[in-house]
């Protein structure tokens, strides 16, 4: 019998048990943003032979973190609330090898970890934030987030929400992230490449996946990738051709000076001056 | 000819598979799995190309094309 090729980087057994099926409702996007990412951890492995011990997966809370809580087969932490991209920081300063994902849900990255995340594009530290945009608070009954769109019906907001959302994308890049893109979980080529660049640019790259929740949105997972098909259009297109619909596609990629480098430089400048007397602490 | 595979276990039965099969080689079956959710079966595996989106967009590693030697 032939398996998904992906199972290969996943925990199906755990001490307690069996850990799979995952945890995610039927047609969930979260499955869907986990199989993209391992699709590209898998051709980033095999083309740039970085070994999979150099990856490291970190989450908050939210669906979006339980991902890296029990099913993946990489280095991984699930760690407080908003707080992943602080946790992130401290990995890389410990080991600035690493190639760090950082799952987020909407709510993490927008409302809680919203200090976190606009310092971490301000720092530029080497780290890749997925972030899984479904709207709403989906793993506590379906809340209204900032990111849910206005005229939006969510448990909080029976007659439809009247709130601007936030254009987490747009934040990203103007706090200074070196990558910046949107993608919707039904563009799964898209996703993938877009990974792949984030991994492998040096700073900070921002990926905001717009994905589905079919319980809360009480529609069918197929009618929601429709939906996102319909609702976005490619921000190459002049703003007045968009007829309200959200842009997609790659927001900004610039070269910036990355945190651990601009560190390493004063260590340099040190070490130049004073190398001898360096070498000889180290002796 | 491409062969199908689903995992029992693990489909919860979102049909998403059918949905982005471009040559429609699946249909929702007539069986349940042990948890109530309908599995996707094989239309007409002919027409499958071995292009793997079902692979590709499924949310729970469920799915799996064995393409055909040759």
């Amino acid at each position: 019998m032939k398996r998904h090729p992906m199972l290969k980087y996943l925990k199906e057994e755990g001490p307690m048990g069996p850990r799979m099926p995952l945890i995610f409702c039927p047609g969930c996007g979260s499955g869907q943003v986990l199989n993209y990412t391992l699709h590209a951890v898998d051709e980033i492995i095999g083309e740039d032979k970085i070994r999979k011990e150099q990856f490291l997966f970190i989450s908050g809370i939210g669906c979006s973190g339980r991902i890296t809580s029990h099913y993946l087969n990489f280095d991984s932490a699930w760690t407080i609330h908003g707080r992943a991209l602080a946790v992130a920081t401290g990995a890389l300063l410990a080991n600035p090898a690493f190639k760090i994902i950082v799952f987020t849900g909407d709510g993490d990255t927008g409302s809680i970890g919203g200090n976190h995340f606009i310092h971490a594009c301000r720092r530029n530290i080497d780290v890749t934030i997925l972030c899984l945009n479904n709207g709403l608070y989906g793993m506590t009954g379906g809340q209204h987030a900032p990111t849910t769109p206005i005229g939006t019906i969510t448990t909080t907001t029976p007659y439809r929400n009247r709130e601007a959302a936030f254009d987490l994308c747009k934040l990203a890049e103007i706090a200074g992230a070196s990558y910046v893109a949107r993608w919707t979980t039904a563009h799964p080529r898209q996703v993938i490449k877009s990974i792949m660049k984030g991994i492998r640019k040096k700073g900070t790259a921002f990926i905001e996946i717009l994905s589905q929740c079919p319980v809360h949105e009480r529609m069918l997972p197929v009618a929601l990738l429709k939906r996102f098909k319909e609702s976005t259009i490619r921000i190459s297109k002049t703003e007045e051709s968009r007829h309200g619909k959200t842009p997609i596609g790659e927001f900004c990629d610039v070269d910036r000076k990355e945190w651990n480098e601009s560190y390493q430089e004063i260590i340099d400048q040190f070490l130049a001056v004073n190398g001898k007397a360096h070498e000889q602490i180290v002796d | 000819m491409n062969r199908l595979w689903i995992d029992e276990r693990y489909c919860k039965g979102c049909l998403i598979c059918l949905d982005v099969c471009p040559t429609k080689a699946l249909k929702p079956s007539q069986e349940i799995n042990a948890k109530g959710y309908i599995l996707p079966t094989s239309n007409d595996m002919k027409r499958c190309t071995g292009c793997g989106l079902c692979e590709l967009m499924c949310p729970d590693f469920a799915i799996a094309i064995e393409k055909a030697e040759g």
